[in-house]
């Protein structure tokens, strides 16, 4: 159970504390709620782009790293599909100094088309070492198309190509900050050794006089239903063939979620797992698979892959990994294994409660999904999933006709 | 009106809340460790063993038998124990490093009886199943294949072999064919001679149940886990001679990795935290000059750092990154530009302000917790300091100077000796 006090400020800023008195520490976290879903397809990886350009100065301050590690602090960021999250972690007597900083990038950037040509450049040499460079970095840009067809989780984070961040425009940038970066479109949940009114003073103090600004109103396309199965092979230069097979499924915030979150638990988490067990340890056709959810906020995917071993013949390894996943549609998951996969899931909430910074994120991610509060639920939400709710939900996940595959291949 | 031009007030680290641990030690002679604290019901329990890959006869012992634990014991087969770890929600971590290996465990503390009982059976009386362990090679194997496409990796390990020679287990690069070679009996003997309580350390860390010590000290400490005899480790020269530059030519790479350093001394040296301290400055965290350079300023990398890394027996400058192929002469020309300057540029005001309270700030996150207290802690012990080390380093970092800095680059962070490696094209 993470208690925690909540205030919004007049301009719409939510603000969440959770108080902690064990850690000389703070964890600040400002969640905006915009991510790659929120790109034009012309102008992917924006959001991304943009995330770095946060970095490089505001109106009133020009270096924020630098002031940041003058009060001991350190911070990094990360962009999603569907969010882009800053965090801060720093000694809980420095914690104005965090309020000073993200309150400034949030009044308005320090924008010119030198520091714009730079990040454009880090972001280049980003997609190059994460997606280029290595073997298998590009197979999520290619399974994403292939399960989307209109949605924009078609893309990745990172962007369709990089000539879509080459050609990024300062008047992009500014645009894109004017609709996302508004209190209204923002939650800044700071967990640590901190008191639940002084932030909330503070946080008057630095984001009250900012502009409300006009709430963006999201108007995505539904993925329509998949009505047979999609494949795709490529080949590049990799020493082990990977199959991949994608499900559409709900969204995070629907009730079904955390029942297809177990599906992929029973499927993989552990080595004791169904396919781990079953097609690494005892048959040794794979030697790595693997079964999860996206959960994105929008409807997500469950995801199998699995590295067959060299040698082994890639249809009868296909077959081998549905025969595993649809057995779920088939037959009933034992109450054993089911408790199995609810234990795993108390005690790695359990472990990440013991870190600030993840309740700081966790409480700000669940205040999005509609309330702060949802955070505490999860828990009973997995404990309540059974045997028969599991295998109904596998009959409407785990079809042919909802599945995309991408065989990723040796030369 | 609200001044947003200049800083709020703020103030350095006030020093460190240490948790010092409780010893016990037990009939056997196995050294127990307990740090207490967190809010959540759960603890760690963390074995340690001086058998490291520096341990080892050939290569690839000590990884797999740390890593075979948990594939079959006296009385459990390899399916069991995945079940058993999988239904008490315990995690097992694993780690094999060149100095020792660590086997931790993760549990609520509800679920903690079975899986204390647990662990005990899987470092005590592993069996080492001969299919379990072709598997496990097997997989690895693939494993390594797929670094060897990975420039980084290629770099890294390339640049150790240059640092410390083939010869010594510190420099020692593994080959594809080595996953063919160990046999269960190289195992089975490994784990006979230095899996012994004598050559061992226990730290418990977490909120401490009552009954706790009382599991431990059965469990670990009773008459079925004796000292065979105490383990001598091996003995191996050490390469140091001149500056040498490898090339690693990948013809389809986008990117080139770099890895330039020097072979340099560990955490008991009299200089370390000054170095730890220079090098910071040099490449250890955003702010640093590399970090400005050749990233923010110049947009050639995603990013470049510098680090101390400390062994039992050595330890190791490096400086890393990737960059575009097409600015790999540049960004080394800068690389060593830098290096240069350290000895000669120095840190201004605002720059050594900013490095003195990062690093102050830092240090007291790197003990935020049981969990990262003990982390810390084991560090004490596998280097046999304690906690004044750790006061040292804060009374180095209040009275550090721009001279000071300079004047460690000049004696240790010279070219002389120093080794590069790219890796790429």
């Amino acid at each position: 159970m993470v208690s925690y006090k909540k205030h919004t400020l007049d301009n719409g800023l939510r603000v969440i504390v959770h108080s902690d008195g064990t850690t000389p520490m703070a964890a600040v976290n400002i969640l905006y709620d915009v991510g790659a879903r929120d790109e034009e397809p012309e102008r992917t990886g924006f959001a991304h782009l943009f995330e770095h350009l946060m970095f490089e100065g505001s109106v009133n301050v020009d270096r924020f790293d630098q002031n940041l590690q003058n009060a001991g602090g350190e911070n990094n960021a990360f962009t999603t599909n569907d969010i882009t999250n800053y965090y801060i972690s720093l000694p809980a007597q420095n914690i104005e100094t965090a309020f000073w900083l993200e309150s400034d990038r949030m009044l308005g950037l320090g924008f010119s088309e030198e520091k714009l040509k730079t990040q454009k450049n880090v972001v280049t040499e980003e997609y190059r070492q994460s997606y280029l460079n290595q073997p298998y970095g590009d197979s999520w840009l290619l399974l994403r198309p292939l399960a989307y067809r209109v949605h924009p989780y078609r893309w990745a984070t990172i962007g369709k190509n990089i000539e879509h961040i080459q050609e990024a425009s300062l008047g992009d940038v500014k645009k894109f900050f004017s609709t996302f970066y508004r209190p209204s479109n923002a939650i800044l949940s700071v967990a640590g050794n901190v008191q639940p009114e002084k932030i909330f003073s503070l946080a008057e103090k630095w984001f009250g006089d900012i502009p409300a600004g006009t709430p963006h109103v999201r108007n995505l396309p539904r993925e329509p239903e998949q009505d047979g199965t999609k494949r795709s092979s490529v080949r590049r230069d990799v020493p082990q063939h990977q199959i991949f097979m994608a499900f559409h499924m709900c969204e995070r915030s629907h009730p079904d979620f955390h029942t297809a979150d177990l599906i992929s638990d029973i499927l993989s988490n552990g080595e004791s797992a169904r396919l781990p067990s079953r097609l690494v340890h005892d048959s040794k056709v794979f030697s790595e698979v693997n079964a999860f959810v996206t959960g994105n906020l929008d409807p997500g995917l469950l995801v199998v892959a699995g590295k067959p071993h060299n040698g082994v013949d890639i249809e009868k390894a296909e077959d081998m990994l549905w025969k595993e996943i649809s057995d779920l549609v088939h037959n009933l998951a034992s109450k054993r294994e089911l408790d199995k996969v609810k234990n795993r899931v108390e005690a790695t909430q359990t472990f990440s409660d013991s870190n600030v910074m993840a309740k700081a994120m966790n409480l700000a991610y669940y205040e999005l999904q509609g309330d702060a509060s949802l955070y505490n639920y999860q828990k009973d939400a997995y404990s309540a999933v059974s045997q028969e709710g599991l295998r109904r939900l596998a009959r409407e996940i785990i079809r042919e006709e909802n599945m995309s595959v991408l065989h990723y291949g040796l030369v | 009106m609200l001044n947003r031009k200049n800083p709020p007030p703020r103030k350095y680290i006030q020093g460190i809340p240490y948790i010092k641990p409780k010893e016990a030690n037990l009939d056997n002679g196995l050294r127990v460790y307990y740090l207490e604290g967190g809010t959540e019901d759960f603890v760690k329990v963390e074995l340690i063993f001086f058998a490291g890959s520096y341990h080892q006869p050939k290569p690839l012992i000590s990884f797999s038998t740390a890593n075979l634990l948990r594939t079959g014991s006296l009385s459990h087969s390899r399916r069991e124990i995945n079940e058993l770890l999988d239904f008490y929600s315990a995690h097992l971590q694993v780690e094999a490093f060149k100095d020792f290996v660590s086997v931790s465990i993760f549990v609520l503390n509800k679920h903690l009886e079975p899986a204390l009982e647990l662990l005990a059976e899987l470092v005590l009386r592993p069996t080492f199943p001969e299919d379990e362990m072709r598997s496990f090679l097997k997989n690895q194997k693939q494993l390594h294949l797929i670094n060897q496409k990975k420039v980084q990796h290629l770099a890294r390990t390339y640049f150790s072999e240059l640092v410390y020679g083939e010869q010594h287990p510190y420099g020692y690069r593994v080959k594809p064919e080595d996953f063919d070679k160990p046999s269960r009996d190289d195992l089975a003997a490994f784990h006979r001679s230095w899996f012994c309580p004598c050559n061992a350390f226990c730290i418990v860390s977490g909120r401490i149940p009552e009954n706790l010590e009382a599991l431990i000290s059965g469990q670990l400490g009773g008459s079925g886990w004796q000292d065979s005899n105490k383990p001598q480790p091996p003995e191996y020269p050490m390469l140091s001679s001149g500056s040498r530059k490898a090339f690693l030519e990948m013809p389809e790479a986008v990117q080139s990795a770099i890895r330039i350093g020097k072979q340099l001394f560990n955490r008991t040296h009299p200089a370390y935290h000054r170095l730890k301290i220079t090098n910071a400055l040099f490449g250890g965290y955003f702010g640093s000059r590399l970090m400005q350079n050749i990233r923010q300023e110049k947009g050639y990398t995603y990013g470049v750092f510098s680090n101390i890394v400390s062994l039992k027996r050595s330890g190791f400058f490096f400086i890393s990154t990737q960059v575009g192929a097409d600015v790999r002469t540049p960004a080394l020309e800068e690389i060593y530009r830098e290096i240069r300057e350290l000895r000669s540029r120095p840190a201004s005001g605002t720059e050594l302000e900013s490095l003195k309270n990062y690093l102050g700030g830092s240090f007291l996150r790197s003990f935020d917790g049981p969990f990262a207290q003990s982390e810390r802690f084991r560090e004490l012990l596998v280097f046999g300091l304690d906690y004044s080390h750790y006061d040292d380093y804060l009374e180095t970092l209040r009275n550090i100077t721009p001279e000071i800095i300079m004047e460690t680059a000049k004696d240790y962070l010279n070219e002389d000796g120093m080794m590069e490696v790219v890796a790429g094209k």
